[in-house]
């Protein structure tokens, strides 16, 4: 028993084969995800200080709180700001459209201005994305859709900055003409899109 | 090594030579039967043949944040096995955006940790979470020899730079789990 014993040992004694190798010991597992390409804009709201003439925003409607001077009843000045929340997480482009290219009466147009008034009222639409910055005049000579894009070639979030600014005396015909009673509108559209 | 193993035998062969010469009665033997279990460690196979960890769509579209319910169904590794003491190894690389280059711009982070689990093997599993400054439980011993499954899980997915970063876009964002089973010393 005792030659047992050593015998034994001497196995125990052997180094660890160069079996440990034979079998495979790492698992490599790939994660893989996407992000695909996101557009948002948030409601917007008004920018702290930004509000000139303009009783402020309901919902998605912008208000002048008085569009004429009641002293000469040509267009007051009114500016207002506004911000949107915004992301695009690829290179994109900004397009602000304005459907009247201008404010243009709402209620029913008379078949022939009455000459010397203004019937419509220039504004100006400057923009701020990002690095980019882009102005869109709407000059009501012609009632149509006016529209300005810019490229922005990376991806961007943070605060689509919207101004819009009625000049005193603003008018579709000579500066400072009085303005026709009636309502008077336009619409904006903001579009962040694919280049 | 041999001479070790041949020196008892030439020992054993002189004794019985002694009692051959002393009477008729042959024995042969105790024959010593020896053999060695080497140190041995196999990680097995994957129980999906896919191979990989597909969490999807990282991002809210509404919002372009990293989602806070993703997930991925964990991976089973079958037959593994170790002859002896052993240690698993847990690490991981986070997911990046592949086509992304350069930084991402202000606002945007091209790349999402998380955190990848091995359980089944140890009493405590290896851990290894991406970004980590350290991931001290990313090494486990087990004192004793095992077979069984293993359990490897990923989760605690985070954006890189902090969630008010958003994900630049990219078809795929790619990283990886990788399980290392190893004999101890």
């Amino acid at each position: 028993m005792a030659r047992l014993r050593f015998l034994l040992l001497a196995a125990a004694a052997l180094p660890a084969p160069l079996a440990a190798q034979v079998a495979p010991l790492t698992r490599n597992v790939p994660v893989i995800a996407s992000a695909p390409a996101v557009c948002a804009i948030q409601e917007p709201s008004v920018a702290a200080g930004g509000l000139i003439n303009f009783r402020g925003i309901n919902g998605n409607t912008l208000q002048i709180d008085h569009l004429v001077d009641p002293a000469t009843l040509a267009a007051a000045a009114a500016s207002v700001d506004i911000v949107f929340d915004a992301v695009c997480n690829y290179p994109h482009r900004i397009r602000v459209e304005a459907q009247n290219n201008g404010l243009w009466r709402t209620s029913e147009r008379p078949p022939e201005p009455a000459p010397g008034f203004a019937y419509a009222v220039p504004y100006r639409a400057t923009i701020d994305w990002g690095l980019e910055h882009g102005r869109l005049e709407a000059d009501a000579k012609v009632r149509r859709i006016a529209e300005r894009s810019i490229d922005v070639d990376q991806p961007t979030s943070g605060e689509i900055r919207l101004r819009l600014e009625i000049e005193a005396g603003a008018s579709n015909v000579q500066a400072h003409a009085p303005l026709l009673a009636g309502s008077y509108g336009d619409t904006l559209r903001i579009t962040l899109e694919p280049q | 090594m041999k001479l070790v193993s041949f020196g008892p035998a030439a020992l054993l062969a002189a004794g019985f030579g002694a009692a051959f010469a002393q009477s008729s009665t042959a024995i042969a033997g105790p024959h010593p039967v020896t053999g060695t279990v080497p140190v041995l460690c196999a990680a097995g196979t994957l129980s999906d043949d896919d191979g990989v960890f597909a969490v999807g769509i990282l991002v809210d579209t509404s919002t372009g944040f990293l989602r806070n319910d993703l997930s991925a169904p964990p991976k089973v590794l079958q037959g593994s096995f170790c002859t002896s003491k052993s240690t698993i190894t847990v690490e991981a690389s986070p997911m990046v955006a592949q086509a992304s280059t350069g930084a991402p711009p202000e606002g945007f982070s091209d790349t999402v940790n998380f955190t990848a689990m091995a359980e089944g093997w140890t009493p405590s599993p290896a851990v290894f979470t991406t970004g980590a400054a350290a991931n001290l439980n990313a090494v486990q011993t087990r004192e004793t020899a095992f077979t069984g499954d293993i359990v490897v899980s990923i989760g605690d997915f985070t954006t890189e730079g902090g969630q008010a970063l958003r994900l630049v876009e990219d078809p795929l964002y790619q990283g990886a789990v990788v399980v290392t089973l190893a004999p101890a010393d």
